[in-house]
């Protein structure tokens, strides 16, 4: 079941009455896990743009395509619309544990309890992507990306720290676009200088 | 088992590279840098939080950490680094140069009074205060002159000055460069006096080497192909093999062997700067650690070694006999500092790397960030590498690949005030945002997700 409440179909469905969205559809998709949970995208679509196994709800007024992938994660979510004034916008309550499998959703909770609150006072953070054939596949964000020292973090810290918990992880693989970087904690430079000032 | 103590500043362009030399060693690691690494308490046998400016007291945590966990060998990535290692090696019996030998060559002043006294060739030289003046000290001097900190690395303060009123300007810019609260703090005491001496005429060429109970092996030789005439000394390509000839090389590598023998280095890399002219080689500089940046990648020893996996298999006493470096040919450009500004974008990166023998472009600076050239600036932009058949297609090759990259760089001070490092914000404008997630609210519609039909 996805739900609906009164607040976000009455947005949605005003959205939909604009001009340039008439004949649309809503599309949600979960793209990725975060430090806080699924992450999610919403769009409007056409319905040329769905896909053949996608999954459509009607949703009384306007339709919601969902593709295969993130249905079974969808069930049971509910997409609210809040309006205060301190934020705008819309949520999604999700009661679904990110991860089915049991070696993942250990990971999960390795990252979640000891390596981000760790890593949280340089700015960084660290998300699993995926765990295949007992390999943990993670992207560090924030001043972790691009940090000359990223990789003493992953093979001091994480990696033990990971090992420990869930001896099934047989490795770490790091898939972050460090050169993508905009903030690094700890950016090199050549001899001479030292960060402690 | 073995444990290696590596000591890196958190700084270091070479982290990734010993670390992953490291892992192919399947030796476990202690690293050694001055702030406490994001999740050191968590593995308390693979982090040492050490103050490389208070070198005693380095010495003291090493060696009750290596009470705890016995550690077979140290090795130093950063010239930071490498009078505590020789400090500590010291002192828990280990293979290292003598502490006095490593700490001549950190100073460029007692370097060259060793050298002198010695009678080998380098420049004439003498050394001046910071708090000397200048205009007084320019007339004792002759001319062309090179002016340098007496500690810094890879170029940075480094002028020549071709008569009394470069000089001055010269000595002002690099008193001002020894005055920046990071560089003073980190100097070590060597951030109160300059090192001035005869600039030498002729190409330049660097040596990477191994010492081993004083024995030098020379492991690479670069040519530099771009002239380092001044007033700066950026350094751009270098290439190896070299393509001097033969005797010269012998030449360069005797005289490197010299000064090491003179300054009393016995163990480990060292990475020197030597100028060649009509007269044979001129030592600039040696230090006791390998190349810096991230320039060790266009060395490959053997069956694919590392510089890095070589430093640590001799380090641990694994032998590294008979590990020559590959018969191709190898080099690496250090993308030159167009101008100072924000680095906005780096455009015709793919088009780079279509060029044949490039191997990879590594930008080390963020979009965003500040790029301040030389003689102030101390970060490289970046690096291209290139593999070929000859020196000659691996120098083409940077150079094509080099003209082919285009940088967006904004004056400065139309860069303030944007924030860097955080994720893109929803923008205001879209309908779709969404808000962080909370659970306190009450559904009143629900939908069944059905596959492949719609649902009501």
């Amino acid at each position: 079941m996805l739900t609906i409440t009164d607040a976000a179909q009455k947005r949605i469905t005003g959205l939909l009455a604009d001009q340039e969205r008439q004949g649309l559809a809503l599309r949600i998709a979960i793209q990725g896990r975060g430090p806080g949970g699924f992450q999610y995208k919403l769009g409007f679509a056409r319905e040329a743009d769905k896909a053949p196994d996608d999954i459509v709800v009607d949703a009384e007024g306007f339709k919601v395509f969902i593709d295969p992938e993130s249905a079974p994660n969808l069930t049971g979510a509910t997409i609210d619309f809040v309006d205060g004034l301190y934020e705008s916008g819309f949520r999604i309550n999700n009661p679904n544990s990110i991860w089915s499998d049991p070696v993942a959703a250990a990971v999960q909770r390795v990252i979640d309890t000891h390596i981000n609150p760790g890593i949280a006072a340089h700015g960084g953070f660290v998300t699993l992507l995926d765990v295949k054939e007992n390999v943990a596949y993670i992207a560090m964000g924030g001043g972790c990306q691009g940090c000359g020292m990223a990789n003493v973090t992953l093979k001091q810290g994480i990696e033990v720290l990971i090992q420990e918990a869930v001896p099934e992880i047989r490795q770490i693989v790091d898939t972050t676009d460090h050169a993508g970087g905009t903030n690094p904690f700890y950016q090199p430079a050549k001899g001479g200088e030292s960060p402690l000032v | 088992m073995p444990r290696l103590l590596l000591l890196m500043t958190t700084t270091t362009y070479r982290a990734n590279a010993f670390l992953e030399a490291a892992r192919r060693l399947d030796v476990p690691v202690v690293v050694g840098s001055e702030r406490a690494q994001a999740l050191a308490a968590a593995n308390p046998a693979g982090h040492l939080t050490l103050d490389f400016l208070a070198p005693e007291v380095a010495l003291r945590q090493i060696v009750a950490f290596a009470n705890e966990y016995p550690i077979s060998a140290i090795i130093a990535a950063d010239d930071e680094g490498v009078i505590p290692a020789a400090m500590a090696s010291a002192a828990l019996g280990l293979p290292y140069n003598p502490v006095e030998a490593v700490a001549a060559a950190r100073n460029k002043y007692r370097m060259r009074q060793i050298l002198a006294k010695a009678g080998l060739s380098s420049p004439v030289f003498t050394r001046i205060s910071i708090d000397a003046d200048p205009l007084d000290a320019a007339s004792q001097l002759s001319f062309p002159c090179v002016v340098k900190p007496l500690a810094l690395s890879a170029s940075r303060g480094v002028i020549r000055a071709d008569d009394p009123a470069q000089f001055v300007a010269a000595f002002r810019r690099i008193v001002a460069i020894l005055r920046q609260r990071e560089v003073a703090m980190a100097g070590a005491g060597l951030t109160r006096e300059l090192l001035v001496e005869r600039f030498i005429p002729g190409i330049e060429v660097a040596l990477e080497g191994l010492l081993s109970n004083g024995r030098l092996q020379v492991l690479a030789l670069f040519d530099k192909p771009d002239p380092l005439d001044g007033p700066f000394f950026e350094e751009t390509i270098y290439v190896t093999p070299s393509r001097l000839p033969l005797s010269v090389q012998d030449a360069i590598a005797t005289c490197t062997a010299k000064v090491a023998t003179a300054l009393g280095l016995r163990e480990g890399p060292v990475h020197v700067e030597l100028r060649v002219n009509a007269q044979g080689p001129w030592m600039l500089e040696i230090a006791p650690r390998s190349i810096g940046g991230l320039c060790s990648r266009t060395l490959r020893f053997g069956d694919g070694i590392t510089l890095e996996e070589l430093i640590l298999r001799h380090a641990l006493g694994l032998g590294v006999e008979g590990c020559e470096r590959e018969r191709q040919a190898a080099g690496v450009m250090m993308i030159p500092i167009p101008r100072a500004g924000i680095l906005r974008d780096v455009s015709g990166q793919e088009e780079a790397r279509r060029v044949a023998g490039i191997e990879d472009i590594r930008l080390t600076i963020p979009l965003g960030q500040e790029l301040i050239p030389l003689p102030e600036g101390s970060k490289y932009l970046g690096f291209i590498f290139a593999r070929e058949e000859t020196p000659h297609g691996v120098e083409a090759a940077l150079r094509e690949a080099h003209r082919r990259l285009r940088f967006t760089i904004a004056p400065r001070q139309e860069a303030s005030g944007e924030p860097t490092g955080f994720p893109t914000a929803a923008s205001p404008a879209d309908p779709l945002r969404l808000v962080a997630q909370r659970t306190d609210f009450a559904p009143t519609r629900t939908f069944p997700i059905r596959a492949g039909r719609s649902g009501g």
